[in-house]
């Protein structure tokens, strides 16, 4: 079964196994930003606990109060995180995000997707 | 010429010589361009919001010394939007003359989403008399920096009947003095209320506190142990904990478990199917009922109404 929804930031894929999520091109993630984008996410869930996979290639800026608010309200039912990135500035992004926040799910960024979905099948099981 | 290398690295220069006179307001335009340098742009962005959070933090925690120096943004506005008057601060934080702002548009000032927001805005606040309403804006200086802060607009009648004007305002934070001079710098004191020093934090003790910080962010849901056990898990003692963590966070250990487990569970309230009872005990709550008030004293009112 493969659910997809989208809404003004983002495209969502969800499978059987995990949920993709692609941020598009936007010119800030802020914090409504976020809040919508983890409430679309949360309600696509159902409370299903999951791998997650974020392709932030296209994000160009995320605000300190959005990456807060990801990193703590908005991390919950994700069992393991994996950031498909662009180098170099979606890697900054996802570095910072990552180097100011404490890990509360196993976390890495990867420029290959099938490398991030093989981190996701070993770290995100239930 | 903008987009040239030579441009874009002036402009960061511009930017760190800022923060290192203690401006965290500032920000620079992040570009299309996915080089070494929009990387750099993105970073430095986000560095100054880290330190700028953390700074001002300081000096939340150290509430009974804290020269904050406050920069005040203050425009007055003709209905059009052309600016007739503009207070010395909001000068030097435009880095520009006032014969150089005076007369100007406010859009002039603006990036292309404010100046969209601007126009969108202000068309329903001109309708009326009065009005008041805060918009998030993102004005340049003359040397290319952003100044992005939520802006207090505010529409009234002028009494020498020329009618209605707008007044623009803001407040930064400025260079403060979080630690008292002859202090080591790498050396935080811990202060009991606002009596004296009496620990001195050493930069392990703060990675310790950090540990504990994050364990406690990881393990919302289970029971937090005592702080003497956790202080001697740690190896420190409870005392250098429980004033160290206040210190470094502005709030005591059990406070912050539970704000956090606030937080977490709003979130859960909001946007899952999930029972308030189920959503008390995956938060670590005992009791629905001590779930509900605590969420009641922090949000204003209970998990059902907010659910409702």
């Amino acid at each position: 079964m493969r659910i997809s929804h989208e809404n003004q930031y983002a495209i969502y894929l969800l499978t059987e196994e995990l949920l993709h999520i692609i941020y598009k091109k936007s010119l800030c993630i802020d914090l409504k930003a976020a809040q919508l984008i983890v409430r679309d996410r949360m309600m696509l869930q159902k409370g299903r606990k999951m791998p997650v996979l974020c392709d932030i290639r296209e994000v160009l800026r995320v605000n300190k109060p959005a990456r807060d608010y990801l990193a703590l309200e908005g991390s919950q039912w994700i069992t393991a995180l994996a950031f498909l990135i662009d180098p170099p500035v979606s890697d900054v992004i996802s570095s910072i995000y990552l180097g100011t926040h404490a890990e509360t799910v196993p976390t890495r960024s990867f420029t290959k997707k099938s490398e991030a979905l093989a981190f996701l099948k070993m770290n995100g099981r239930i | 010429m903008p987009n040239t290398d030579d441009f874009r690295v002036k402009r960061i220069h511009k930017m760190l010589l800022e923060m290192a006179r203690g401006n965290f307001f500032y920000s620079l335009e992040p570009s299309d361009k996915n080089d070494n340098i929009a990387s750099l742009v993105v970073m430095l962005n986000m560095v100054n919001e880290e330190i700028g959070a953390a700074f001002i933090h300081q000096g939340f925690a150290n509430a009974h010394n804290t020269p904050q120096c406050i920069i005040q943004l203050s425009l007055l506005l003709d209905t059009n939007g052309t600016i007739e008057m503009v207070t010395n601060g909001s000068c030097s934080l435009l880095s520009a003359l006032p014969k150089e702002i005076i007369g100007k548009n406010i859009m002039e000032l603006m990036t292309e989403p404010s100046k969209k927001i601007w126009a969108k805005k202000m068309v329903k606040h001109l309708k009326r008399d009065r009005s008041e309403t805060v918009l998030f804006l993102e004005l340049i200086t003359k040397d290319g920096l952003l100044v992005a802060q939520n802006c207090q607009i505010s529409v009234f009648q002028a009494l020498d009947g020329s009618g209605r004007k707008i007044v623009l305002n803001s407040v930064f934070f400025s260079k403060g003095e979080p630690f008292e001079t002859g202090l080591p710098k790498n050396k935080l004191k811990v202060t009991k209320g606002i009596k004296e020093h009496k620990v001195t934090l050493t930069p392990e003790d703060i990675q310790m506190i950090r540990e504990v910080h994050d364990m406690i962010l990881n393990n919302l849901d289970k029971d937090l142990p005592l702080l003497k056990d956790l202080a001697l898990q740690k190896g420190t003692n409870e005392y250098k904990l429980k004033y160290g963590f206040k210190q470094i966070y502005g709030t005591s250990v059990f406070r912050f478990l539970t704000q956090e487990r606030l937080r977490k569970s709003k979130t859960l309230i909001q946007h899952s199917n999930l029972s308030l009872k189920e959503i008390a005990h995956m938060t670590g709550f005992k009791s629905p009922a001590h779930f509900s008030r605590a969420f009641r004293g922090k949000y204003g009112k209970t998990p059902t109404d907010l659910r409702g």
